[in-house]
């Protein structure tokens, strides 16, 4: 009962239900119709009939004479057939004829009528007819008659037995319903065959979807060869499921990295701030003590706006926050900014920037990603003594993207370390006496995918050539 | 300077009247939204803080409704939210200026004491004056003593918003908002060396220097 109870449920099932009915009731309208037209035919062959007897009976009554007419009456009353005769004197009296009795009112006025009849006694004429004539007919029935006033004041009934035609009819009826029955058998069965495939086919992704809540994200829809809509919804799901997983992987390694990194300025923030509270410490001592402080802190602050921000990047900025942007105008901006630092360090800045290039951006994170870029660049172009360090921007359109790049003459990133340093606080081992959190190149990566396009690390020779390639959009 | 902090978290909001105190500015304090709003249009102040979530009345809506009733006094928004986006919000119901939770004091107290000035006329000047140096924002033409200085557009853009603000502190961030419109904290120096650039053209070969490091906080144009 309850699996029948899922069972309705299921829009399938529910959808061929709904088909059956609707068929079942246009099969009963159309056999409504059949029948209905089929019983208006034999109807009106029946009065032909009728009325042909009729005349026949008067033509009889009207060149022959009563006599013949009697004759004749008498002879159709005993055949076989759906025939009713009666045969009456002025006065309804029963004269001749397969019924001996007729409702008053049907020999009193002539017309068409229509009653319940019964046969003159059939013993009467078994002699002459012999039982099986007898036995085809049933001793009583419905019948539609026509009365008319013969000549000689004699009232004459001709009838049929509609009984035999609605007889007729039920087999015409009978056929429909067999027919219209095996037709919706036949279509629960088809139906309830095909709402159990699709059933189980959604079983197996509710399983699924079942043990993931459990906690196994690394289970998946399973995709028939079928390639059918299921195992498109299944291939989204799995999709899904890979991007959910990696998110969390994601999520899993910043809190690592988080716990790790974030405990070594803390414990110094500490110690500091122990040191300010020894006893006997001079002033100056203190006074150091919490200016550090304040110093770790602020870096502290600064690795979680970063964290934050490429948190927002990763998770898809609401698209409020992108709006028409001159990105020409920002990485010349930024170039500007970092310009006379560069130049401070000994190195010199030269920009290829194309102008005027506007794409739908989010100003503050691309903004944030040169200057990341730039930061980096500065650090590590900075030339040994007496040398000098390079650094190039460059902005360009091709064939519908925008390339951003920052190239830098320092020592570079080997190849096998470039995907890696775009993850969360990787700092290679000789940038570890270098400030900064290892986060500059994940939230480049994180905006540049947040715009839809890809950021590369190439090689300058030597050095870095950071490339942000957007997709114009 | 009369000032009204609202502000729920009572730790941070006597520190902060202590420092303000300590600034020179008379501060008056309500912990939620409602006395907060009461407060803010009852009586007269030359600068609102407020905080952006606050109990029973949120920060933004009483900023909102004081500036539909004609108020406009300046209003600087604290915020744990510190995205481009809350930045926008946070502007656009009204505040003047936006500052993200955890701050240092010495940019409060800068943003405080800039955003006050406002209310003052000299925002619509046409040229500023500070000891013989003079900046004329038609003609874009700078001079001291007499003579002509050379600046880049965005050495101009510096010293514009430095004088307009003479005699106040100018943090780093606050100049990185103002004249380069980024909301960020520079990890290096970058904006110690323009200042420094830009020092050398209006201070060189001068007696007493005009432009002056504040320390831990950043820099001000002063006689």
């Amino acid at each position: 009962m309850n699996r029948f109870v899922q069972l309705w449920r299921t829009s399938t099932v529910r959808l061929t239900a709904t088909f059956i009915l609707i068929f079942t009731v246009f099969a009963i309208l159309l056999l409504g119709f059949a029948t209905w037209q089929s019983a208006i035919q034999i109807q009106r062959q029946q009065s032909d009939d009728i009325d042909r007897e009729v005349r026949l009976f008067q033509r009889i009554d009207a060149n022959q004479g009563v006599r013949a007419l009697a004759m004749a009456v008498q002879r159709v009353s005993r055949q076989p057939g759906p025939g009713v005769y009666f045969l009456s004197d002025a006065t309804g009296q029963y004269l001749l004829g397969n019924i001996n009795s007729v409702p008053a009112a049907v020999v009193l006025e002539p017309g068409i009528y229509s009653f319940d009849y019964e046969l003159a006694d059939p013993l009467d004429d078994s002699d002459i007819l012999g039982p099986r004539s007898f036995k085809q007919r049933r001793s009583s029935g419905y019948a539609v008659v026509r009365s008319v006033e013969l000549s000689g004041g004699m009232r004459l009934v001709v009838g049929r037995d509609v009984v035999e035609r609605r007889g007729y009819s039920a087999i015409i009826v009978q056929t429909f319903m067999v027919g219209v029955l095996g037709i919706i058998l036949l279509s629960i069965v088809a139906g309830g065959i095909t709402a159990r495939r699709v059933l189980r086919r959604i079983d197996t992704i509710r399983e699924t979807s079942t043990k993931i809540m459990h906690g196994n994200l690394s289970e998946r829809v399973p995709v028939t060869k079928r390639n059918d809509e299921f195992d498109g919804l299944a291939t989204n799901l799995n999709a899904m499921l890979d991007r959910i997983e990696q998110l969390l992987q994601g999520l899993k390694e910043v809190t690592d990295n988080v716990a790790h990194d974030l405990k070594t300025p803390l414990t110094r923030l500490r110690n500091q701030a122990e040191t300010a509270l020894r006893d006997g410490a001079s002033d100056q001592t203190r006074q150091q003590a919490l200016e550090t402080t304040i110093a770790e802190s602020d870096r502290l602050i600064q690795t979680f706006n970063a964290l934050l921000m490429i948190a927002r990047a990763e998770a898809g900025a609401p698209s409020g926050a992108f709006s028409d942007v001159d990105v020409s105008a920002v990485v010349s901006d930024v170039a500007e900014l970092y310009g006379p630092v560069a130049e401070d360090e000994g190195i010199v800045v030269s920009t290829a920037i194309t102008e005027g290039v506007h794409m739908r951006a989010n100003r503050e994170l691309i903004g944030q990603a040169m200057v990341n870029l730039l930061e980096n660049a500065v650090k590590y172009a900075k030339p040994e003594a007496g040398g000098e360090g390079r650094i190039s921007v460059g902005l360009r359109e091709e064939a519908g993207r925008v390339l951003i790049e920052v190239a830098d003459s320092g020592p570079g990133i080997p190849p096998e370390d470039r995907q890696r340093v775009l993850e969360r606080f990787v700092r290679l081992e000789k940038s570890r006496s270098e400030p900064g959190s290892g986060l500059g190149l994940s939230l480049v990566s994180a905006v540049t995918r947040l715009h839809g396009g890809v950021f590369r690390i190439e090689d300058n020779e030597p050095g870095v050539r950071a490339v942000i390639d957007l997709p114009r959009a | 300077m009369k000032i009204l902090l609202i502000e729920d978290d009572r730790e941070a909001a006597s520190y902060l009247i202590q420092a303000l105190d300590e600034a020179g500015h008379v501060t008056h304090h309500a912990a939620d939204g409602e006395t907060g709003y009461a407060m803010a249009s009852g009586m007269d102040y030359d600068v609102l803080i407020v905080d952006r979530m606050l109990p029973r009345r949120d920060g933004l809506s009483i900023v909102e409704s004081l500036r539909a009733e004609g108020d406009k006094t300046p209003v600087l928004i604290l915020s744990a939210l510190g995205e481009v986006d809350d930045r926008v919000t946070g502007l656009r119901a009204g505040g003047d200026d936006y500052l993200t939770k955890p701050y240092a004091f010495t940019e409060l107290l800068a943003r405080v004491e800039v955003l006050a000035r406002r209310s003052s006329p000299s925002e619509a000047a046409t040229s500023y004056e500070v000891g013989g140096l003079s900046l004329d924002r038609l003609s874009r033409k700078v001079e001291r003593s007499g003579e002509t200085i050379l600046l880049q557009p965005r050495e101009f853009r510096l010293l514009e918003y430095l004088m307009k603000n003479a005699g106040k502190v100018v943090t780093r961030t606050m100049l990185l908002e103002n004249v380069w419109d980024y909301h960020f904290d520079p990890q290096t120096n970058v904006i110690d060396v323009h200042m420094s650039r830009l020092r050398s053209k209006i201070d060189k070969g001068h007696a007493n220097p005009l432009l002056h490091t504040v320390r831990g906080a950043g820099y001000m144009i002063r006689e």
